[in-house]
């Protein structure tokens, strides 16, 4: 958490504290990194440089050189010589060597070099399967990204997303999970009718969702690794918007029972439910703050729609409200650090990804195009994944706090609803 | 000489990942880890089968769909005039039983439509039950945003997609 809200302090005021952390550069200046070709196998030390790559330049905070580019390639500590990288102002320099003992193991050794301090700062090794290398060069990739900003990485996370094709004139919608670079999709579900709003357990092994498979919106769970799921309700109307605790005891719910859409939290073990809202309009797309002290919604209550916060360590606490900018502001979610909001904001007749940090008094526009929505924040806070609309065609977009965009590789059909994982590594 | 700073070990799964972070003089990071990929399963979703509506009933309510504004889910008095003979034809059979699916376009956040859809069904089940049609022969959903009757991204589109299906 203390590295999470570092960097917000970072971005929000170019103040240079004294820390624990090496953070020399914003990211209007990257960090020059220098990635030596790796020793061993030629063909998997290929694969793994380029998910590395793919990785540090997705967050946008790296400059990446390859041997191609540098003036001497060292193998090791002792043919270094630092003059070469300093001219080409590279901060760090990776190095390392890929070893398959066999069939079923093999192992990454590299190591990280501080260019301006002449000295190692890292000596890493990662132990996986050989025909699953995208995670192990994930981990690689954070492990370079946590040494270089101070910041736990993102890359061997996973998303969760919503897929839909049209096979015969029908619709197929698939529950996809996969690496946090767009690879690796696995099913977790496969539906004739609606999928919507995925949500990670906080620990990753589950899955929530709303399937409309009965004919009505309903929300199950569903674990990941052995396929089983549950329906967390039984009630005759239907329910949905499923959102977590971060202890992962109780899921937020939007039930319809009354009449009308209120929330509720219902306590997973003994499946007692109790409402949150009280309001004929409509309340729902509720959200845990990470401690687990606040839920936040929208609700139509003004007349549009807008975010409430609701104190759920006070009793009998009002909703208040935490949005007054323009005329639809949905789907809240917190920073993981607590510091901010992003949400889906309406502005001249668009739908944007938007950001509001509590200490400030207006929105971060951080999108521009028509259709923007579903934001979901990357665990440790810096990447925001969301969904676009291109000529009615659905993709995932991502962009992070410190600037840079980027596009998840295209798929067959529309692509919606992305939700990111916790931390897996 | 080394000391060891930290030891962080998490267990996942039956899977480990051990993290070694030991300073030195010069202050650098060792570690260790085991790589965790994890399974995953796919499942089906199983398909309750529609009860069909008899012949005669569905030819009353075909064109039963009533519009809507942008955000809203009051009547106009189009709707009223469509509505009223979907009244008269329930008052005239009683057996005759009605779902309302209410629907939205795609602006907007998913699940806030999915709410407005119903909001929509609701409005429309009102005025059943104010002209006099028992509750109970009528049930209320909603597909938000998720099943458009047009697929364009334009004002012609989405006021197709507003809409609230008697069926």
């Amino acid at each position: 958490m203390k590295k999470a809200l570092l960097i917000f302090i970072l971005f929000s005021q170019p103040i240079i504290s004294e820390l624990v952390l090496e953070i020399t550069k914003g990211s209007d200046d990257p960090y020059s990194i220098a990635i030596i070709n790796f020793d061993g196998p030629k063909n998997i030390n290929n694969q793994i440089g380029s998910i590395v790559t793919n990785d540090l330049n997705r967050t946008g905070e790296f400059r990446i050189l390859k041997d191609n580019q540098l003036l001497s390639s060292p193998v090791n500590q002792e043919e270094i010589n630092y003059d070469d990288f300093k001219l080409l102002n590279v901060d760090f320099i990776v190095m390392g060597a890929t070893s398959q003992e066999d069939k079923s193991n093999i192992s990454v050794a590299y190591e990280i070099y501080n260019v301006n301090k002449q000295s190692k700062i890292r000596t890493s090794t990662v132990y996986g399967i050989p025909n699953r290398l995208r995670q192990l060069s994930h981990y690689i990739s954070d492990g370079i990204y946590e040494e270089v900003t101070g910041i736990k990485g993102v890359a061997s996370t996973r998303l969760l997303y919503v897929t839909e094709q049209i096979i015969d004139n029908k619709s197929l919608f698939k529950l996809v999970v996969a690496d946090a670079d767009g690879e690796n999709e696995q099913v977790l579900l496969r539906s004739r009718e609606p999928i919507i709003s995925p949500s990670w357990s906080p620990d990753s092994k589950e899955v929530a969702y709303v399937s409309f498979e009965t004919g009505m919106a309903k929300v199950y769970i569903q674990n990941i690794a052995s396929g089983s799921r549950e329906l967390v309700l039984e009630n005759n109307s239907q329910i949905s918007s499923p959102s977590w605790s971060p202890n992962g005891k109780f899921l937020s719910l939007t039930l319809y029972q009354d009449g009308n859409a209120e929330i509720y939290i219902l306590n997973l073990k003994n499946k007692n439910l109790t409402r949150l809202t009280n309001h004929y309009s409509i309340d729902t797309e509720s959200s845990w703050s990470p401690n687990g002290s606040k839920i936040m919604f929208t609700s139509g209550r003004s007349g549009s729609p807008q975010l409430y916060e609701i104190n759920l360590r006070k009793f009998n606490a009002k909703p208040k409200r935490i949005t007054f900018e323009g005329n639809y502001n949905a789907k809240g979610s917190y920073l993981p650090n607590g510091e901010g909001i992003v949400f889906v904001h309406r502005k001249d007749n668009s739908f944007q990804i938007a950001l509001k940090y509590f200490n400030e008094n207006f929105v971060r526009a951080l999108t521009k195009s028509r259709l923007d929505e579903s934001p979901s924040i990357s665990p440790n806070g810096n990447v925001i994944i969301y969904a676009i609309s291109e000529d009615g065609t659905g993709l995932l977009a991502g962009l992070t706090l410190s600037g840079a965009r980027f596009r998840l590789p295209t798929k067959i059909g529309q692509v919606r609803e992305p939700s990111w994982s916790g931390f897996l590594r | 000489m080394l000391s060891i700073k930290k030891i962080k070990n998490i267990n996942l799964y039956n899977l480990f990942i051990l993290v070694f972070l030991i300073s030195s003089c010069s202050s650098m990071n060792v570690t260790e880890e085991v790589v965790y990929d994890g399974g995953i399963r796919t499942v089906e979703a199983s398909m309750q089968e529609n009860t069909e509506l008899d012949y005669e009933t569905k030819a009353i309510f075909t064109n039963a769909t009533v519009y809507f504004e942008f955000d809203k889910f009051n009547l106009n008095s189009k709707s009223l005039q469509t509505l009223k003979s979907a009244v008269s034809a329930m008052k005239d059979n009683q057996s005759i039983r009605i779902t309302i699916a209410g629907h939205a376009d795609e602006r907007g956040t998913r699940e806030y439509n999915l709410a407005l859809g119903q909001r929509r069904a609701d409005a429309v089940k009102d005025y059943f039950v104010l002209s006099g049609i028992d509750k109970n022969r009528i049930s209320v959903k909603s597909y938000g945003e998720e099943r458009p009757a047009s697929f364009g991204s334009d004002e012609v589109s989405y006021s197709k997609n507003r809409r609230a299906e008697i069926n």
